[in-house]
C-alpha cells in the first residue's frame, strides 16, 4: 500500500497510482489535521496530486521526486520544499 | 530633428489627446457609436503617422489597440474598463515614445520590447473565440495573455518558445491518462501552473475519479517536439508559439547586467568595497530605469544610501536580490496600473507648439496690410511737409493718420494677444485621466462632467491653473466624494458627480469645481482651526459657517490627520489660494453638509505681466516698473550736489534731481550714507529723475494687483504682487514719486 496512516500522519510512499486517490481522499477527510508525509514519494499520479491540490494539507517534504518537489510542492504551499531547494 | 518628425510629434500628440477623450467618453457611454468610431479612427491615423516616419514598433502597438477597437465595433468585444485601460496604456506608451523623440530628435531604438509588451497586453483578454481566430491568422498572432502572466509569475524564466494549455477531460483518469506525469516529462519544461477548472468543491463532494484541472506550461523546446510529446492527448491541448523578441520581466542583457551586480556585491569584502557598492547600485538602478521600472530603481537607490550610511552592503544586496528574484511583481508597468500614484497626463509637459486658428492669423495679415497703407500715407504727408505749402491741411492729414494708426496698433495688440488665448478645454481635458485613475484607485464611482470648455483665457492663466485645479480635484475625489456604499446609505445616487465648469464673466474667467459629496464638516474645521491655533475658540465661535469653511485656505490648515498619497502632500489649500492670487485671481469655497462642495476660481481674462526691478531701501524691498528705468549707476557721493533741500547730480550734461527712496518713504534715515550711491535713473512723463537706493535687486515678471479697499487711496504705489516666497512686493509708481 502506497497510502497509509501512520502515527497520525498520512504517508505517501513509492509510486502512487491513480487508485490511491480515493483512499487518500478518505484519509484526509477523516484526519483533517493530519500531515501528509511525502518524503518517500517517488511518483504520484495526477489523480493523487489533484487531491493534494484540493485539500492543501500540511506537507512534510521534500518528496523524493524532483518534479513533485519543484513544480507541485509550491502550489500546495509546502514551505520546507519547493522551488528554492535544488532538484 | 527633421521636418517630418517634428510634424509627426505635433500631430501624434493631438491624436493621442483626442483618442484619450474618446476612450474616456466611451467608458461612460459604451454604446456611443460616434465616439467608438472616432477613437478607432484616432488609432488608425496614429498607425498611419507611425508608418510615415517608419516607426514600426509604434505602428504595431497601435495596430493592436486598433484591432481591439475593431473587435468592439464588430460586436465581438464589449467595452470594459479594462479594455479602456489597455487602450489608454497604449496611448501612454505612445506619449513616452513621443517624449523620447522630442528629447533625442530621433526614433527611440529600444521601442520593440515595449511594443511587444503592449501587443501582448492588448491581445483580446482571454476571449477564446477571438484568440482562436487570431491563432488561425498566423503571422501577427499575439501571445495568449495567460502565457505572459505565467511568464511574469515565474521568476527567471528565459527562453520560453512555446506556451501550452492542457485541459484534461474529466474522464481522463479512466482512460489511463496521467496529465501531470506527461507534463513532467515535457521537453524543455520551464514553468507550470495548475488550476482547478471549476472551483474546488468541499472535500466531501470531491470526486477523486474526475479530473478538474487546467495546466498551463511554458517550454523552451520547439513546437514540433512539444506537439509530438503531447500527441496522445492532442484533443485536450492547445499549443501556442510565443514571440521571441519579448521577455516581459527582464530582457536577457538587462538580467545579465543585474546578476553581475549581484555577484559583485556578494563577493568577499575588501577595502575598496564602498565605491564598488555605490557603482553596482547605480548601475542596477539605471538598468531598472532603462526598463521603465522607476519604482524599483528608487528602491535600489534608497537601499544604496542605507548601505553607504551603514558601511554594509547587506541592505543593497537584499534589495537587489529581491528585485531580481521577485521581478514578476515588479514587471514593467504600463502607466495607470500603479495604484496610489496619479499617472502624469500625456499633456503634462507644457505645449511647446501652439496651434492657432487660421482666422486669427488672417486678421493679423489684414492688419499688416492696413498698416502699410498708413505708412504710405505718412510718406506722402512728409512730402507735403517738405513743400510747406499747406500747413493746415498737413496737420489735418497727420491727425487723421494718427487716429488710424492708433486704431490699428490697438487692434494689432489685441490680435496678437488673442493668439495667446486658449480654450479652457485644453486644460480641462488633462484632468480626465488622473481623476479616472484616482477614482479607480480609491474604489469610488464618479463621473467628471466638464462644462464650458470653449471658454477662453490667456495662455498664461490656463497653464498656471493646472496645479491648483489638480489639487482641488484631488481633494474632491479623495475627500469630498463618498464611497458608493456611503452614498447609498445617505440616499444619494451611487455615482458621484464632479463638475468642472468654466465661463466668462465680464473681464473675468470663472472656473468651478463642484462635487456632490459630503461637504466640508464645519465642526471639524472649527476643531482643527482651534487645534492649530489659527484663531481663538471665541473668535471661531463668532465666525459664520461660511467664514469657517474659508479657513481651509489658511496656511498650515489640513483636516486630514494622516498624510495620504492622494492629497495632503504638505501643500494644502493655502498653496492653491496663493497660486491663484499670484495670477491676480480669487478663490472661494462654498459647502453644504451632505450636499457637496464648490470651489470657485475667479481669474482675470488676461494676465498683465509687468516687468519690474526690485530695489532695497530702508531694509525693505520695492519694485520699480522696468519700463520707467533708463539705467542704473553707482556714483561717488561727492558727485552729488545739494540744491536747496534737494539733491541732484549731472548725468551726461543734464542735471538730474536725486531722491533718496528711504527718505521719500519717510523711513529712518539715521543710517550712515555710504560713500558710493546706488542710483536708479528713471524717466517718466518725459522727465529724468533718479532714485537713490541701498541695493539693486533682480528682474521679475509680475502680475500687478492694484491697491484696493482700505489702501485704495495710497499714493506712490502702483500696485502689489506676491513674490514666489509669499512675501508682498510693493511696486512703486514713478510718476507719483516725482511729484
Amino acid at each position: 500500500m502506497t497510502v497509509k496512516l501512520e502515527n497520525g500522519n498520512i504517508l505517501l510512499a513509492g509510486i502512487c497510482p491513480a487508485d490511491d486517490a480515493e483512499p487518500l481522499l478518505r484519509l484526509v477527510l477523516n484526519n483533517r489535521r493530519a500531515i501528509v508525509d511525502w518524503r518517500a514519494c517517488d511518483e504520484a499520479h495526477t489523480a493523487v496530486i489533484q487531491i493534494l491540490l484540493a485539500a492543501k494539507p500540511e506537507l512534510l517534504g521534500p518528496p523524493a521526486n524532483p518534479f513533485l518537489n519543484r513544480r507541485i510542492a509550491p502550489l500546495i504551499g509546502d514551505r520546507r520544499s519547493g522551488a528554492h531547494s535544488s532538484d | 530633428m527633421n521636418e517630418f518628425l517634428a510634424q509627426f510629434l505635433v500631430e501624434s500628440r493631438e491624436l493621442v489627446e483626442h483618442a484619450t477623450d474618446d476612450l474616456l467618453a466611451l467608458e461612460q457611454v459604451p454604446d456611443d457609436r460616434a465616439r467608438l468610431d472616432s477613437a478607432f479612427r484616432g488609432f488608425h491615423t496614429l498607425k498611419g503617422a507611425a508608418g510615415i516616419v517608419e516607426f514600426t514598433a509604434m505602428g504595431r502597438a497601435v495596430h493592436a489597440a486598433e484591432d481591439l477597437l475593431e473587435a468592439v465595433r464588430s460586436g465581438e468585444q464589449p467595452v470594459t474598463a479594462d479594455l479602456v485601460s489597455n487602450c489608454l496604456a497604449c496611448l501612454d506608451q505612445v506619449v513616452r515614445w513621443l517624449d523620447a523623440i522630442d528629447a533625442e530628435g530621433a526614433l527611440p531604438i529600444d521601442a520593440e520590447a515595449a511594443a511587444a509588451r503592449l501587443v501582448a497586453r492588448l491581445a483580446s483578454p482571454a476571449g477564446p473565440s477571438l484568440a482562436d481566430a487570431r491563432a488561425a491568422s498566423a503571422a501577427e498572432d499575439p501571445d495568449p495573455p495567460w502565457a505572459g502572466r505565467l511568464r511574469a509569475d515565474t521568476a527567471g524564466v528565459v527562453g520560453a518558445r512555446i506556451a501550452i494549455r492542457y485541459t484534461p477531460s474529466a474522464d481522463c483518469f479512466f482512460r489511463g491518462e496521467d496529465p501531470l506525469g506527461l507534463m513532467s516529462r515535457l521537453p524543455g519544461l520551464l514553468a507550470l501552473e495548475i488550476r482547478p477548472l471549476q472551483p474546488w468543491p468541499p472535500l466531501e463532494e470531491l470526486d477523486p475519479f474526475a479530473a478538474n484541472l487546467v495546466i498551463d506550461a511554458l517550454s523552451s523546446a520547439s513546437s514540433k517536439e512539444v506537439a509530438d510529446h503531447l500527441r496522445p492527448v492532442s484533443d485536450q491541448v492547445r499549443i501556442y508559439a510565443l514571440r521571441q523578441d519579448d521577455d516581459p520581466v527582464f530582457p536577457d542583457r538587462a538580467a545579465k547586467v543585474l546578476k553581475a551586480q549581484l555577484a559583485l556585491l556578494s563577493a568577499p569584502r575588501g577595502q575598496e568595497m564602498a565605491g564598488r557598492w555605490a557603482s553596482a547600485g547605480r548601475v542596477a538602478a539605471n538598468v531598472l530605469r532603462h526598463l521603465g521600472m522607476e519604482a524599483e530603481a528608487a528602491v535600489i537607490d534608497a537601499a544604496l544610501a542605507r548601505s553607504l550610511a551603514a558601511g554594509d552592503p547587506a541592505a543593497l544586496l537584499a534589495a537587489l536580490e529581491a528585485t531580481v528574484n521577485a521581478a514578476p511583481a515588479a514587471a514593467p508597468r504600463e502607466g495607470g496600473d500603479d495604484p496610489g500614484r496619479i499617472p502624469s497626463s500625456p499633456q503634462d509637459a507644457i505645449a511647446r507648439a501652439l496651434r492657432v486658428d487660421i482666422d486669427r492669423i488672417d486678421a493679423i495679415v489684414n492688419l499688416t496690410g492696413e498698416l502699410t497703407v498708413v505708412k504710405n500715407a505718412l510718406g506722402h504727408a512728409a512730402e507735403r511737409a517738405r513743400q510747406g505749402t499747406d500747413p493746415e491741411g498737413l496737420a489735418q492729414v497727420l491727425k487723421q493718420q494718427h487716429a488710424l494708426l492708433d486704431r490699428l496698433t490697438a487692434e494689432l495688440q489685441r490680435s496678437v494677444l488673442a493668439i495667446r488665448v486658449l480654450p479652457l478645454g485644453h486644460l480641462f481635458r488633462r484632468f480626465s485621466r488622473p481623476v479616472r485613475e484616482l477614482a479607480r484607485t480609491l474604489g469610488k464611482t464618479l463621473r467628471l462632467v466638464i462644462e464650458g470648455e470653449t471658454t477662453e483665457a490667456d495662455k498664461a492663466v490656463v497653464e498656471a491653473l493646472f496645479e491648483p485645479l489638480m489639487h482641488v480635484l484631488r481633494n474632491a475625489v479623495g475627500h469630498g466624494v463618498e464611497t458608493a456604499e456611503q452614498r447609498r446609505a445617505s440616499g444619494k445616487p451611487e455615482t458621484a458627480v464632479i463638475q468642472l465648469r468654466g465661463r466668462r464673466q465680464g473681464e473675468h474667467v470663472v472656473v468651478e469645481v463642484a462635487d456632490d459629496g459630503r461637504g466640508i464638516d464645519v465642526v471639524d474645521v472649527r476643531r482643527a482651526a482651534a487645534a492649530r491655533h489659527l484663531a481663538t475658540t471665541e473668535a471661531l465661535a463668532a465666525l459664520s459657517d461660511d467664514a469657517v469653511v474659508d479657513l481651509i485656505f489658511a496656511p498650515g490648515f489640513s483636516t486630514v490627520g494622516a498624510v495620504t498619497d492622494v492629497s495632503g502632500r504638505g501643500v494644502g489649500m493655502d498653496a492653491v489660494r496663493s497660486a491663484i492670487e499670484r495670477l491676480g485671481g480669487r478663490v472661494a469655497v462654498k459647502s453644504r453638509a451632505g450636499e457637496g462642495t464648490t470651489v470657485r476660481f475667479v481669474l482675470p481674462f488676461t494676465v498683465m505681466m509687468t516687468r519690474v526691478m526690485t530695489v532695497e531701501a530702508a531694509g525693505q524691498v520695492f519694485g520699480v516698473p522696468f519700463d520707467a528705468i533708463v539705467e542704473t549707476l553707482q556714483l561717488a557721493r561727492d558727485g552729488i550736489v545739494a540744491i536747496g533741500a534737494a539733491e541732484a547730480f549731472v548725468l551726461r550734461g543734464r542735471t538730474v534731481p536725486l531722491i533718496s527712496l528711504a527718505r521719500a518713504l519717510d523711513a529712518d534715515t539715521t543710517i550712515a550714507t555710504p560713500s558710493v550711491a546706488n542710483i536708479v535713473v528713471i524717466e517718466t512723463g518725459g522727465q529724468l529723475a533718479a532714485l537713490e537706493v541701498d541695493r539693486f535687486g533682480e528682474r521679475l515678471d509680475v502680475m500687478l494687483k492694484p491697491m484696493d479697499g482700505l489702501l485704495g487711496g495710497t499714493t506712490l504705489v502702483a500696485g502689489t504682487t506676491l513674490l514666489g516666497d509669499g512675501r508682498v512686493l510693493i511696486v512703486l509708481d514713478p510718476l507719483e514719486l516725482l511729484q
